[in-house]
């Protein structure tokens, strides 16, 4: 089985500058939720408006990870913004279903996964599938082939997942202090998945990208 | 007795029912358990229907089909019953016994103190066998935990064995078309025809024996 380490040393981050950052296209400016939470995106700052405000400092590992990201091929931009403007919507729904609701979530909770998904999308992460064990957790879920990726997302914790049909390969906990900090989390993932870098590798069709089952 | 211990090589159904399964109308495995923290028992709780009380397929989707008839029923008499929250049963995957169990000791999994299926009637419904995954004690992210197990659980499961209530014959699109193969494959029941035959004979006795308050265990 490859080391996913050596595949990501494989990718043009290795070699390129900081100034050589390929261009992204254009990632929308702002994640709406139903709820009525805004989630900016402004270069490489995650700014939340709403109840809270929350402003992340750009670091150069976020560069460097959004090399690795953009460095190979992945599904249009505009279908990964139109899929994360959905699951924004799906989110806000989330909070607002009737008490009891098998998949009724908190309001903290949702703001959490909101600002995940924005950090997600700035870095042109396939938009996850989603659900939830109850009002106190989201859980981002994708797939590829056989390999699982889970991110469980709760008001203090942020838990990555990472299975083969065999077992479970990795498991990596995150306090809430570290969910403002988007690069480790993403370190976290990238060193996860063992055969291939984190991202889709050819046009979506009905599901996000070919890292989504 | 052979109507209440559940055996490692007996199988237990997971019956998946739209939407709840489902997202944007794609099956979504992850949706398929629905695992619940109790914090009295310290335990982590799902719902399951034991093979000794649903022998043969139609048993199966017998059960399915009640499920959802159940709660639409308790939403249409809230007021609450419409297109997007009816559930349609699609089908069941099965799971052995012996798989929930393992969840002790796996990899990655060491907050699991112990994991076992109990026959345990709920609502009416004889087959019913409760999930239940103590752990251990401190445990602090029960959330993750949860995501683990039925990351397992889903591994392990086989099908789907799918169904069309009558009540949703109308539907002009069932969901139960969109449902995936399980991660343990196809479910495939090899048993001969007299071994089906002993299997509702035996469930036959069970259910005769249990409402006679014969089985009355805990």
């Amino acid at each position: 089985m490859g080391n996913l380490l050596t595949k990501v040393r494989l990718q043009p981050l290795a070699v390129v500058g900081g100034s050589d950052v390929p261009k992204l296209d254009t990632p929308p400016k702002q994640l709406k939720d139903a709820a009525g939470y805004t989630y900016m995106y402004e270069s490489a700052n995650v700014a939340v408006s709403g109840a809270a405000e929350v402003s992340i400092t750009p670091r150069s590992e976020d560069q460097l990870l959004r090399m690795t990201f953009s460095s190979v091929p992945i599904v249009w931009q505009s279908e990964i913004n139109q899929e994360y403007q959905e699951l924004g919507e799906a989110l806000g729904e989330m909070t607002q279903l009737d008490e009891g609701d098998e998949w009724k979530v908190d309001v903290a909770v949702c703001q959490v996964a909101c600002r995940v998904a924005a950090e997600l999308l700035a870095n042109s992460f396939p938009a996850p599938r989603i659900f939830s064990h109850g009002p106190k957790s989201l859980v981002f879920n994708w797939s590829r082939g056989n390999n699982n990726l889970y991110l469980t997302i709760s008001s203090d914790y942020l838990s990555a997942l990472l299975s083969s049909p065999e077992r479970i390969k990795r498991r990596i906990e995150f306090s809430t202090k570290d969910m403002l900090e988007p690069a480790l989390v993403f370190r976290g993932l990238l060193s996860a998945p063992p055969e291939q870098p984190v991202v889709s590798t050819s046009k979506a069709t009905s599901q996000a990208s070919g890292f989504v089952e | 007795m052979f109507c209440d211990r559940i055996r490692d090589g007996d199988y237990l159904y997971r019956h998946s029912v739209h939407p709840l399964s489902f997202h944007r109308d794609i099956f979504d495995q992850s949706r398929l358990f629905h695992l619940v923290y109790n914090a009295v028992s310290d335990a982590i709780l799902g719902s399951l229907a034991w093979e000794r009380f649903v022998p043969t397929h139609e048993y199966i989707h017998a059960y399915g089909c009640r499920l959802a008839k159940k709660r639409n029923d308790k939403k249409r008499a809230e007021g609450k019953l419409n297109r997007n929250n009816r559930q349609i049963y699609c089908g069941a995957y099965g799971i052995r016994a012996r798989f929930v169990r393992a969840l002790v000791g796996a990899e990655e999994l060491a907050e699991v103190a112990s994991a076992d299926i109990t026959h345990v009637v709920e609502d009416g419904e004889i087959a019913h066998a409760e999930l239940k995954i103590v752990l251990v004690a401190g445990t602090a992210n029960v959330e993750s935990t949860k995501t683990a197990i039925l990351d397992r659980l889903w591994n392990a499961s086989c099908g789907p064995l799918t169904h069309i209530c009558d009540d949703d014959d109308d539907l002009d699109e069932h969901p139960s078309a969109n449902l995936s193969i399980g991660r343990g494959g196809e479910y495939v029941d090899n048993r001969s025809y007299l071994s089906r035959l002993w299997c509702v004979v035996r469930f036959h006795l069970c259910s005769w024996l249990w409402r006679h308050g014969y089985l009355r265990y805990k």
